[in-house]
């Protein structure tokens, strides 16, 4: 490890270490864990509805204006349909306007249930506040429970006002609330397992194609598939998921909530693995779930035929990261917890990995995961550049180039790992193209194999100054 | 709730739409008070639309004030102006908790202060629900922190809760023009002088043509034509000292059916400003685009060059239309609909039926202001047609219509896309926001050349519906 001081431009280096000291000066309060200004995640009103839209014949009815209810349609619904071949699904609300403000709107509420119930003929409606009925005090869980009697469908209310949370939270309250969804652990079916933890598929760091790859594995050693809760399941699945065998999540950050809870209160074994970049981890994740189901024997052959399998991308792999410097940059993707599993599989292969801007608003909003990771001993070196907490959007995404840049430079080996937002001037693999999905498991080595080869192949061609003005602005023409 | 025709309207009108909603000034606001309680809507909130509004002022910086999840509007309204980020800001104050029981004012003061380091000349300051329901007073804090601050500050009460986004629209621009005429703006001489006549464009932007730039820039182009300046547009890459220009305009022109006439009417009661074009659907097709050209030839004392303009632009549509082919099978006497806001949705009704020989059995609009539901009941009684009318239609209300309609052909969005995948419609032309098709040249609907537009993107439509899905066979080679 370099010493930072070595660095040239030593002052846009807001922090360089390991990811325990930073989650210390995080803890600490040395470093805010706060995002600045320009810089807003969704709500926690956006994040729940994220995750009750991957449940199928689910009619959502909001408790808001119609400004949140578009919002989330547009955002989350029509690509989100499009990319996984789903039809549309209504997005209704109660489009709450003055008068409601001032007189409530419960009455309203139950109406809109009723015809919801009546329109769409759903197998759930799922009752989301806004700000406008959170703060009125309206009360959507005895709605709910009203609404639940009259119209003979299951009706769920979270409460999601934007203002009550971080978007974390919107996961985590519309996680549990599916708990309520839950029959009693009965008769445990044999070799059946939940995957749990997705939301309703292309977010920003959930691929449809991960998933796939995460199912083709289990079912190659025999295990059925419940349900992916929320990646489009159906209410009967999260009514049965309690009777699952074991839980496994496709990313431990948001499938842990929802195992702890169905661990504390069902019983359901938990299978505590992170995200399954390269083979170690792919092992580990694949014996997480085999190992619990007494099924470690046709796993291990799995494993030895599908590592058999991709011999040749892993010797590309190990070729083309031994003794490099990784650097993992995440403020525009591929997000924290990916970085870390990337960090994991880049020294998994030979090369010292370093892991770029892991914003402390990102490590306070992770942190279970973020201990879990270093629990299981993932310690990468971190570094935060000044850039990442300027003020602007622009100014942000100009600076980390300009600093990424110049930390590239510092090493004659670096290969960079990332979004091709970013151009350092050494080897980079996109982390970004479709194409490359999925980046999980046997097929994901084989993509990464794919990526890393090319990464090296043009290392040498300069960014267009199409590109360098469009993304960098006109100083950098 | 009784469900009676508003004046004007067939009886065949108003499913789903109650009297208040009809009789009442303004149709997308707060006043409506829609007879379902139940909605799956179309646009968004007043937030929405004011920060549109906003963020056609050139290099501008909009601060929502308000939760985190808010902002992502802001962001939407940001691609919807066309703005760069590498001169335009958006920040927002992410009101948690804390700031709705104890009020956000401080943390908004924090922000503006800290804004002080970006490089704007003006800062809108655009409220949401919550600060609004707890009381913040941004006007207020606006006004105590301008002495503070080396850009202006303007404060516009938005609230989600007031209304859609068409009514945000209004909001914002009548704080503008109360903003400008509150203040000294730099000295940029009176617009009535120099001898062409000066005009101001209001609310291009409340339009669903998703490159609803082009037909402003049409209409900027046909008034230079005819010897006219435009002295503003509110709002689309407006520079900040044109908004000072505004109330010594000879005329404005409302470039929307569905938001600005509050504004223009603000404009003729303050300043004497008289509107033109007021009473006319807009210009789509042959008929509207030569009454359009003839009031503004009319107006101007050029209507030798209008009848010029129309003269070319007819004989172009005709011999390229001759010249690349117009397809008429599918057309001739079909079946149609029309699913929009009332800025496409009215004026392309009779360039359906006059021009395309189409039948239009329905229209649904989405939004519209005062006098647009009278304006479509002419157009329907002129062209003869008996077609069913929804105003203010949600997502549902459109596909139970036209499910029971059952036209061949739907004029409307990616959503209609979805909703009549299970219905027996076999044409869906996707004109109007929102639409998955990427146009990266703005492309008018307005005038000749818009006129081609439209039916080169019909055509388009129509040819993907009949390539086939299957493949029978594979090749050869």
């Amino acid at each position: 490890m370099p010493d930072p001081t070595s660095l040239s431009s030593k002052d846009r280096i807001a922090f360089h270490g390991t990811l325990q000291q930073l989650l210390g000066k995080v803890e600490s309060g040395e470093m805010v864990p706060k995002l600045q200004a320009s810089h807003a995640p969704p709500c926690k009103f956006w994040t729940a509805f994220q995750v009750i839209n991957g449940i199928r014949h689910m009619a959502p009815v909001i408790h808001g204006p119609k400004g949140c209810t578009y919002s989330v349609a547009s955002n989350y619904k029509m690509g989100s349909c499009e990319y996984r071949g789903v039809p549309l699904e209504p997005t209704s609300c109660t489009a709450q306007n003055e008068a409601d403000v001032v007189y409530g709107g419960e009455g309203k509420l139950l109406e809109a249930v009723r015809e919801a119930d009546q329109r769409y003929h759903p197998d759930l409606i799922v009752i989301l506040s806004c700000c406008c009925s959170g703060i009125i005090g309206d009360d959507v869980e005895t709605i709910a429970e009203i609404a639940e009697q009259e119209v003979g469908t299951k009706v769920l209310a979270i409460r999601s006002e934007g203002f009550g949370g971080d978007f974390r939270s919107g996961y985590e309250d519309a996680f549990r609330a599916l708990m309520g969804l839950m029959e009693p652990r009965g008769e445990v079916r044999k070799g059946t397992i939940n995957i749990i933890g997705a939301r309703q598929g292309p977010t920003y760091t959930e691929w449809t194609e991960d998933l796939d790859e995460l199912v083709r594995l289990v079912r190659a050693i025999g295990i059925e598939i419940n349900g992916v809760l929320c990646g489009g399941c159906t209410l009967e699945q999260i009514r049965r998921a309690p009777s699952a065998e074991l839980n496994a999540s496709w990313c431990y950050d948001w499938g842990q909530k929802l195992g702890d809870l169905m661990e504390e209160r069902f019983g359901v074994p938990y299978a505590r693995t992170g995200q399954p970049y390269g083979p170690a981890a792919t092992e580990e994740w694949v014996m997480g779930v085999a190992e619990p189901l007494g099924l470690e024997g046709r796993a291990r052959e799995l494993i030895d035929e599908e590592t058999a399998a991709v011999a040749d991308e892993l010797d590309v792999l190990r070729r083309c990261f031994q003794d490099k410097t990784a650097l993992i940059e995440i403020s525009e993707f591929p997000g924290p917890i990916r970085a870390l599993s990337l960090a994991r599989m880049a020294e998994e292969f030979g090369a010292h990995p370093i892991v770029i801007n892991l914003h402390p608003y990102t490590v306070k909003e992770r942190m279970p995961s973020i201990k879990f990771l270093l629990d299981e001993g993932q310690n990468p070196e971190v570094i935060l550049t000044e850039g990442l907490f300027s003020l602007g959007s622009f100014n942000v995404s100009s600076s980390t180039q300009r600093e990424v840049e110049m930390i590239a430079a510092q090493y004659d080996d670096a290969i960079y790992v990332g979004s091709p937002l970013r151009q350092p001037g050494v080897p980079q693999m996109n982390m970004t193209t479709i194409t490359g999905y999925p980046q999980y498991g046997y097929a994901g080595i084989r993509n990464m194999a794919r990526l890393v080869t090319s990464s090296l192949q043009h290392a040498a061609r300069p960014r267009s100054r199409l590109f360098r003005q469009v993304l960098y602005g006109g100083e950098h023409g | 709730m009784q469900r009676v025709p508003a004046p004007g309207c067939s009886g065949r009108c108003c499913t789903g739409v109650n009297m208040a909603e009809h009789s009442g000034a303004y149709m997308g606001g707060a006043r409506q008070d829609g007879a379902t309680r139940c909605h799956d809507p179309y646009l968004r909130c007043a937030l929405y639309g004011a920060a549109q509004t906003a963020l056609g002022i050139r290099g501008c910086c909009v601060l929502s004030h308000s939760p985190q999840g808010c902002h992502q509007l802001v962001d939407a309204a940001f691609g919807w102006q066309n703005a760069d980020y590498t001169e335009t800001q958006t920040l927002c104050t992410k009101l948690c908790e804390d700031e709705i029981v104890h009020g956000g004012e401080e943390l908004l003061v924090r922000t503006i202060v800290e804004a002080r380091e970006l490089d704007v000349p003006i800062m809108f300051v655009l409220t949401a629900c919550g600060p609004e329901i707890v009381g913040d007073d941004i006007v207020a804090v606006c006004e105590e922190m301008r002495p503070q601050v080396d850009f202006q500050l303007v404060p516009i009460p938005c609230a989600g809760f007031r209304g859609d986004q068409n009514h945000g629209i209004d909001l914002a621009l009548e704080a503008l023009l109360r903003y400008v005429a509150s203040t000294d703006g730099p000295s940029t001489g009176d617009a009535r002088t120099g001898g062409s006549a000066s005009v101001c464009l209001i609310a291009p932007h409340a339009n669903a043509n998703p490159t609803w730039m082009a037909d402003l820039a049409w209409v900027e182009e046909i008034l230079a034509r005819m010897g006219a300046r435009v002295t503003a547009v509110l709002s689309h890459d407006t520079p900040l000292e044109a908004l000072w220009r505004v109330p010594s305009a000879d005329a404005c022109i409302v470039l929307s059916h569905d938001a600005g006439q509050s504004a223009a009417d603000l404009l003729a009661e303050q300043y004497g400003v008289e509107q033109w074009c007021r009473d006319l659907p807009l210009p789509v097709g042959f008929t509207h685009t030569r009454n359009w050209l003839l009031e503004l030839g009319r107006r101007l004392g050029a209507e030798a060059q209008a009848e010029a303009m129309i003269a070319q632009g007819e004989a172009m549509v005709v011999q390229t239309c001759r010249r690349k082919g117009l397809q008429q099978s599918a057309m001739h006497r079909a079946p149609a609909a029309v699913v929009a806001d009332a800025t496409v949705g009215i004026p392309i009704v009779r360039f359906m039926a006059e021009d395309m020989e189409m039948i239009p059995r329905l229209v649904c609009l989405r939004s519209g202001q005062a006098g647009t539901a009278g304006m479509l009941q002419d157009e329907l009684d002129e062209l003869g047609l008996d077609a069913r009318v929804i105003h203010g239609a949600d997502v549902y209300q459109s596909k139970m219509a036209l499910a029971e309609v059952g036209p061949e052909m739907v004029v409307g969005s990616q959503i209609e896309q979805h909703a009549v995948a299970e219905l027996d419609i076999p044409y869906v032309f996707r004109l109007v926001n929102p639409t998955s098709r990427y146009r990266m040249i703005d492309r008018a609907y307005w005038g000749y050349v818009g006129m081609l537009n439209l039916i080169e993107f019909i055509q388009n439509d129509w040819r993907d519906r009949y390539r086939s899905k299957h493949r029978r066979y594979k090749a050869r080679w």
